[in-house]
């Protein structure tokens, strides 16, 4: 339950679907709109997370 | 007029089309407030509205499974008063899980942030299905 991967994509799945019902009626607009807003939540988070992987994750370093 | 002045005349652009109103609009606009989905089911969209039911409702549930933060204000930090707005947006649930089991978030939980936005993401999709109640009971949406 807390891989944050599956948690990101849990969120987007609920949001995603929540705004197809809520925008679009025709079943094939829903689909787009589903894999437009899914896709693109999904794909910019583990866009940021490449974009943030050089920097440092743990505590700052000591200062000597 | 404008024909005779050698200039074709512009099509007029069809007016929006608009719904017949139905329903009561504050029946309609509480329902949907107090219970994610009831407006739409009050306003005859039965599966929307029970589809928007399992929707917020798994996200709180999510959002409590993962002790997340369920706002509440903060004197002197003047954003609380936003979120706990927006929290509140869910409606019944929100009272339930405040007074009535009295949920707190654990700050100290893994999942403490993610639970937080799960559960404030919660309440701002049921204002939005209670602004949707509100369009389609003013027959400005089907």
């Amino acid at each position: 339950m807390l891989s944050h991967f599956l948690l990101m994509v849990l969120y987007a799945l609920i949001v995603s679907l929540f705004f197809t019902l809520l925008w679009r009626r025709g079943r094939r607009e829903q689909i787009k709109l589903f894999l437009q807003i899914f896709l693109g939540m999904v794909g910019g988070g583990l866009l940021v997370a490449w974009l943030m992987y050089p920097f440092p994750s743990g505590p700052p370093a000591p200062i000597p | 007029m404008a024909e005779s002045d050698g200039v074709p005349a512009q099509p007029q652009p069809a007016p929006p089309q608009r719904v017949r109103p139905q329903g009561n609009a504050v029946v309609a606009v509480l329902s949907a407030w107090l219970v994610p989905g009831l407006g739409h089911i009050y306003l005859k969209r039965r599966l929307r509205g029970l589809a928007f039911f399992v929707l917020v409702m798994v996200s709180i549930f999510i959002g409590c499974r993962l002790e997340g933060n369920l706002y509440k204000v903060v004197p002197g930090q003047p954003l609380s008063v936003l979120a706990t707005l927006g929290s509140m947006g869910m409606g019944f649930p929100y009272f339930l899980l405040r007074y009535g089991i009295h949920y707190q978030g654990n700050i100290m939980g893994a999942g403490y942030e993610y639970g937080t936005a799960f559960l404030l993401t919660a309440g701002l999709m049921n204002l939005l299905l209670t602004l949707d109640a509100w369009d389609i009971v003013r027959g400005k949406k089907e």
